[in-house]
Parts: structure tokens; sequence; C-alpha cells
């Protein structure tokens, strides 16, 4: 799964860690995730989605 | 005092991976030469067990900079890391105890039995620990890298475990103890870390 988190986070001037502890996760999982490495539960994404305030489907993006 | 921690903790992972490597060499080259025994072997081996803890610590530091730390260690990570501490202690001395009152006379059947228990019942305690962190752990990521860990040690343990058991029915290895498929799921910790840290660019909380 893709994802816009990289920019998001960008746009904001936001660090990995900086997102990790508004996520209240270790910034290896911002790193994990932004990667795509690491597809994040349906919590999680709703997690970030409130963070960024936006919906699911505009940061989480189908391959 | 504080300036030697400092020295210490900022040791390159070069430096630790090569100390692991150097040790566990060095106990290997001992126990083959006949220098030391099995039992001796098993306790030195803890050694390099330990010494993946701060590999890791280099290796977290390394990749996260000077403010990074192991996944950014959480209240379940430093519970873990109490818990396996004070279990590795308990089995040092409870290890230390049956090989000094076996060597030393020959204790009764009863308490032999509950001195040979002893060092068991510290090595299930880490086991413990190792469950707890899975189930303590908020952070999912690092939650999912530990059972990943796990599992691979436990392949690695089982697999060893039951390839050796054939090639000793068969009499074409010596005899080994069964606890040291629990010293070889450790290793297999470590080799879970190292997969982890391929596949996902971390080495995990274990």
């Amino acid at each position: 799964m893709k994802n816009r988190l990289k920019v998001l986070r960008a746009e904001r001037d936001w660090s990995q860690q900086a997102l990790a502890d508004r996520l209240e996760v270790s910034r290896q999982s911002v790193n994990a995730i932004e990667t795509g490495r690491y597809d994040p539960s349906l919590p999680l994404a709703f997690r970030i989605a409130d963070v960024f305030d936006m919906p699911i489907e505009a940061i989480f993006l189908r391959d | 005092m504080t300036g030697t921690k400092e020295k210490t903790t900022r040791r390159s992972a070069r430096f630790w991976a090569g100390l692991l490597l150097g040790t566990v060499g060095a106990i290997a080259g001992l126990a083959l030469s006949g220098a030391i025994d099995a039992d001796t072997a098993l306790v030195l081996m803890l050694v390099p067990v330990i010494q993946t803890i701060p590999l890791m610590r280099a290796a977290g530091r390394r990749r996260d900079g000077a403010a990074g730390s192991l996944c950014g260690k959480g209240e379940a990570q430093k519970r873990y890391t109490r818990r396996v501490a004070l279990f590795t202690a308990l089995y040092l001395l409870s290890f230390g105890v049956l090989t000094f009152a076996t060597a030393e006379s020959e204790p009764a059947f009863a308490l032999r039995s509950v001195l040979a228990v002893l060092p068991g019942l510290a090595v299930i305690g880490i086991f413990w620990a190792v469950g707890r962190l899975i189930l303590e752990e908020q952070d999912e990521f690092i939650r999912m890298l530990v059972v990943r860990q796990s599992l691979i040690a436990t392949g690695i343990a089982l697999s060893a475990a039951t390839v050796w058991g054939f090639l000793e029915a068969a009499d074409v290895a010596p005899h080994l103890d069964a606890y040291w498929v629990a010293v070889t799921w450790f290793l297999g910790l470590f080799v879970g870390a190292l997969s982890n840290r391929i596949e996902y660019g971390s080495w995990g909380a274990v």
C-alpha cells in the first residue's frame, strides 16, 4: 500500500520524531510506514488521519 | 564516572559486533580444544547473548543520530530490560550454586533436584519477560518485530533440536543436554533481530 505520509509531513515541516510523538508510536514505526515497509493497522491509520485532519483514503492509496 | 559511562555507550555497532563474534569464536575455540567443559561453555555463552543488547543500542544510535535510541524505548521495553537483567542474575546465581554444590559434595537426590530446577526456572523467567513484552508493548510495529523475532528464534531452535535428535538417534552426533535448545533460541533471537533489520530497517526491542 502506498501512502503520502512523507509529503504530508514535509508540508507541515514535521520531523519523523515529531509525527511519532503526535501518534504516540516510535520513530521507527513512522519510518517503516513512510517507506512502505509496514502497513499500519486500521486504528493506527485512523490516528494518522486524525493527526493530519484528512480522510484515510487521502493518505493511503491502493498499489 | 559519567564520562566513562558515556564513552562505553558511544561504542560503535561495529565494535560490539566484532566483540560479540570474537567472544563466540573464543568460547567455541576453548570448548572445541577441550580447555573448558560444556557447563563452562554454557555459562560463557551468556556473554555474547548479553552483548547483543549494546550492539543493538549502538546500531539504533547510528541509525537515529545522536538523539536516537533503540526504538525510542518505551515503558514496556524498560520493564523488559529490568526483568531480563533480574532473571539473568538469578540464572547466574542459581547455576553457580548448582555447580559449586555438585562439585564440592554429593547432595541428596531431593536437594540436587531442587538446585537443578532453579537455573531452568530463571531461564523460563526470561521467556516470560519476552511474552510480557509482546503483551505490554503499545507500539504495534515494535510488537510485530518482537513477535517475528521470537518466531524466527523458535523456528531455528526447534529445527536444530529436531535435526540434532535424529543425528543422535543415528549415532552420527554426540549427545547434547536439552538446555542447548534454549541457548539456540537465544542465539536465534539475534538472527531474528538481524532479519528485522534487513526486512524492516529496525532491530526491534529484544
